[in-house]
């Protein structure tokens, strides 16, 4: 088992040279003016400062060499500079890969429990009103654009009734805590500053909560679904044979069968929101990886754009691992080669 | 009993969602002043940056030598005491006040003469303010001599932008930056100056995350009045909506990007909107040496095309009003506008125009890009455009672009209407001049002739600029409203709105104004 995750972890430099390489490539073939995030719009056609600025950031070597030279950079742990924040990429994803990993950790957390516990319960009142209500609920969670809830619940909670703060990771006029994890809460904790994790839990609960409604109705309609087939199924029927309450033919015995569906869709789920958390973080203004990696596309920062590639593969490469692993814990009859 | 401990569970998880809902915390009396803004910093070394949000940071950190009056007009004191400038505009002298640096060391005349020869060497986008000067000289500790190669009446004003901040040399030095002549390559400064200020302003740089928050701490040791606050910060909101809804609930005290349509929609009592003109302006520009259109787009046709717009309409189509409309490409209230009338539709005319030119059935394409400046939102505003071509039998094709990629199209001339925006860097009109006007070399001859000026240079202007910066007052005046009618007779350039500016504040802050130069004087600002 060791020896199986060592070999799928010693791959991952490759695969990341490989995606880089590729991420590279199709950058630079994009059409568009690469000093669009270098020199301002009203200064494009100046000679004198187009080439400056092509000097300083080697954009006047053939792409051959800017390829060796990127690749060169990025085996020494280089991101390079980023065209837009003018700061190390690395810099960069390190303030704000924290930001995002909080708010998906906090939605992946909400939409597993109540996804779970609204699959479970619909699948034991099937057909009741109660799974009715469970499965309208987890419809609207997964059809809803967040965009839309996202700002309505801001609207109502935030501005109306003052229920939740409003957006960002905390107060403007409060200063962050001593960076430990890059969790706020968590370093408040540490900190030991129980005023300031409350101020980053509220701040969190909203966005967390909206985007974790949406992994909630997947999760829901997969549980349920998966369930109520197993509830279906012989074992079940020999459960109750048995004189199994109903409750225990669902939890202990359907439920464990659905896991390997449940563990891959989290798995890609969770990879998927380190960089896919975009409108989220747009609504409640969110420093996090997603709004850097649309910033850094649309001005085509091709730096910023390999970095936030990486990060994003190595999400997915480790969430696929991890499921794997997962596979074999929650059912023993998969073993890892 | 599982069923029961699950029950109990959720009550638990609903009590602790309760307990965490903490009250905002609230902006009176607090010492920090917070604006909510969508920040569009590209640097914040002030020989680098050229930014909107550049501009008041700037202001706040660095002093120039003179600056903009409220009034927006007036040149004042700041760094220099006084000045002196000889009678064919080719020399200043500055005399300097007594002023210091934020780590105490004096402001004198070499750190002036390093900043300026700094600011031309980098080539930076603000270098073009210094564009011309042949000379710095420190004649004395507190005296700063410059010398120009051709008349130039507009330098005082550019030296009030804030891109011609005055830096610490001494420290700035010690952090990679250097004035000489290699500057461009040599100086390695900038990542310093993202987390560093070395200015004389009543602020200093606390700490910067891109995209996130800028935070500027009170200069304890500031030699003028200090400030009202012991902190600023600005947030990252992205758009208009949210800004007005943080302003609503207390959580920033200013919100800096609100249109007028969002502040009408503001109920909070505890909100103060004030709507001003401001020097913006969005417009739409002429491109002949596009593909295929030199024989096409001819003086008569751009000017029967700026006939069939509705300037009107286009003002309550876009800004629902709230906006003015400008003759020529110099915002309303600088120099020379004054005496310029503003183009007025008039179909019949246009129409005649087009089919003496034998230009019907007309079909062009618009390449712009897609975004919302100002409270404008270009596609709509280019709809407008569409149906007012409509009106006189010209179709337009919309083809709205990423910045990127308009970037490219535009160099490489693939259509032959665009439109773009404007806001100035100082106060004076000679900069509107040097970016529109069809004098070989500058920049809209370039993009509006692809490569073949003679298509659109015109022989008055080049005569008529160099009148207007070797004069001042009435005489340059004139320069200018000559100009502006050269350029309205060129018609690449058409402006087609000057969006009026939103000030949106809690009612407890008070000095927020609008400054041509500067944005947001933030030293201003007090709470009641």
């Amino acid at each position: 088992m060791l020896a199986y995750i060592l070999r799928r972890l010693m791959m991952i430099p490759f695969l990341l040279l490989g995606v880089a390489s590729v991420s590279f490539l199709l950058s630079q073939m994009t059409k568009g003016d690469p000093l669009a995030a270098l020199v301002p719009e009203r200064m494009m056609s100046n000679p004198d400062i187009v080439n400056a600025v092509k000097a300083q950031w080697g954009l006047d070597q053939p792409l051959p060499v800017r390829y060796v030279i990127y690749l060169g950079n990025l085996v020494q742990g280089d991101l390079g500079t980023s065209f837009s924040t003018r700061r190390p990429v690395a810099t960069d994803i390190a303030e704000r890969l924290p930001a995002t990993l909080e708010l998906v950790v906090a939605a992946m957390v909400i939409g597993t429990v109540m996804g779970l516990a609204l699959g479970l319960l619909s699948a034991r009142f099937r057909g009741t009103l109660f799974d009715s209500v469970a499965r309208i609920f987890a419809l609207i969670g997964s059809s809803l654009p967040i965009f839309w809830s996202g700002l309505i619940l801001l609207y109502l909670l935030s501005v109306r009734i003052s229920f939740v703060p409003g957006t960002g990771r905390l107060p403007p006029r409060v200063t962050a805590p001593p960076d430990v994890t890059g969790f706020y809460t968590v370093d408040a904790l540490i900190a030991g500053n129980v005023p300031l994790f409350l101020q980053a839990l509220s701040h969190l609960a909203l966005p967390a909560f909206v985007l974790g409604w949406a992994v909630t109705g997947v999760i829901t309609r997969l549980v349920r679904s998966s369930l109520i087939e197993g509830l279906s199924l012989d074992y079940a029927r020999t459960a109750r044979a048995k004189g199994a309450p109903e409750r225990t033919v669902l939890v202990k015995h359907a439920l464990p069968n659905a896991m390997i569906p449940l563990l891959t869709i989290l798995g890609f789920t969770f990879a998927y929101l380190i960089t896919g958390a975009v409108l989220t973080e747009a609504i409640f203004s969110w420093p996090g990886i997603g709004s850097y990696a649309v910033r850094a596309a649309a001005s085509l920062d091709y730096p910023a754009i390999g970095g936030v590639t990486i990060v994003g593969s190595v999400a997915f490469l480790l969430a696929n691992l991890l499921t794997d692993i997962a596979y074999a814990w929650a059912n023993p009859r998969i073993k890892v080669h | 009993m599982k069923h029961f401990s699950l029950k109990q569970g959720l009550s638990a998880l609903l009590l602790a969602g309760t307990a965490i809902t903490a009250a905002p915390a609230l902006a009176q009396d607090s010492d920090t002043l917070v604006i909510a803004r969508s920040m569009d910093v590209n640097s914040l070394d002030p020989s680098r940056a050229f930014c909107d949000t550049c501009q008041f940071y700037l202001t706040a950190v660095y002093e120039t030598l003179v600056t903009l009056d409220a009034d927006n007009k007036t040149l004042v004191p700041n760094l220099a005491a006084s000045w002196e400038v000889n009678d064919d505009f080719t020399e200043f002298t500055f005399t300097l006040k007594d002023a210091t640096f934020a780590d105490g060391s004096p402001v004198e005349a070499s750190d002036v003469v390093w900043t300026f020869e700094r600011l031309k060497n980098l080539k930076g986008s603000p270098s073009f303010l210094m564009d011309g000067l042949t000379g710095a000289e420190a004649v004395d500790a507190k005296t700063v001599k410059f010398t120009v190669e051709a008349p130039n009446a507009e330098f005082l004003n550019k030296v009030s932008a804030p891109y011609a901040g005055i830096i610490n040399a001494e420290v700035a030095e010690a952090n990679g930056a250097t004035a000489g002549e290699d500057a461009a390559e040599a100086d390695k400064s900038e990542p310093w100056f993202l987390a560093n200020s070395a200015g004389s302003g009543p602020f200093t740089l606390a700490s910067y995350a891109p995209e996130a928050e800028l935070r500027l701490a009170k200069n304890d040791a500031y030699w003028g009045t200090a400030p009202a606050f012991s902190e600023v910060v600005v947030t990252q909101i992205q758009d208009a909506v949210s800004q007005a809804q943080a302003l609503e609930t207390g959580q920033v005290d200013i919100a800096m990007q609100i249109d007028p349509d969002t502040a009408r929609s503001i109920r909070s009592g505890d909100v103060t909107t004030e709507i001003v003109p401001s020097f913006n302006f969005v417009y739409i520009g002429f491109i002949p040496g596009a593909k295929g259109m030199e024989e096409v787009l001819t003086p008569e046709v751009r000017q029967a095309l700026a006939l069939a717009i509705d300037y009107d309409g286009m003002l309550d189509f876009t800004v629902g009003g709230n906006g003015a409309k400008q003759a020529a490409p110099i915002p309303n209230g600088f120099p020379g506008t004054s005496g310029l009338t503003p183009r007025e539709q008039d179909l019949e005319k246009a129409k005649e125009m087009l089919a003496a030119a034998g230009a019907e059935g007309l079909k062009l394409t618009a390449g712009y890009p897609n975004d919302n400046i100002y409270g404008v939102d270009f596609n709509i505003m280019m709809q407008k455009v569409q149906q007012d071509f409509a009106a006189v039998g010209v179709e337009l094709e919309l083809k709205p672009l990423t910045w990127a990629v308009w970037r490219d199209e535009l160099g490489a001339g693939e259509w032959p209407v665009t439109a773009v925006y404007y806001a100035p860097d100082y106060y004076g009109s000679g900069q509107y001049i040097a970016y529109f006007a069809m004098i070989e070399g500058f920049p809209w001859v370039g993009r509006a002739s692809v490569g073949k000026p003679e298509l659109v240079v015109n022989p008055a202007e080049a005569e008529l600029y160099a009148k207007a910066l070797a004069t001042a007052g009435a005489d340059s005046e004139a320069a200018y409203t000559a100009l502006g009618e050269e350029m309205m007779k060129d018609a690449i350039i058409l402006p087609l709105v000057s969006p009026n500016l939103v000030l949106a504040y809690r009612n407890d802050i008070e000095g927020v104004r609008y400054s041509a130069c500067c944005n947001l004087p933030l030293a201003e600002i007090t709470r009641k």
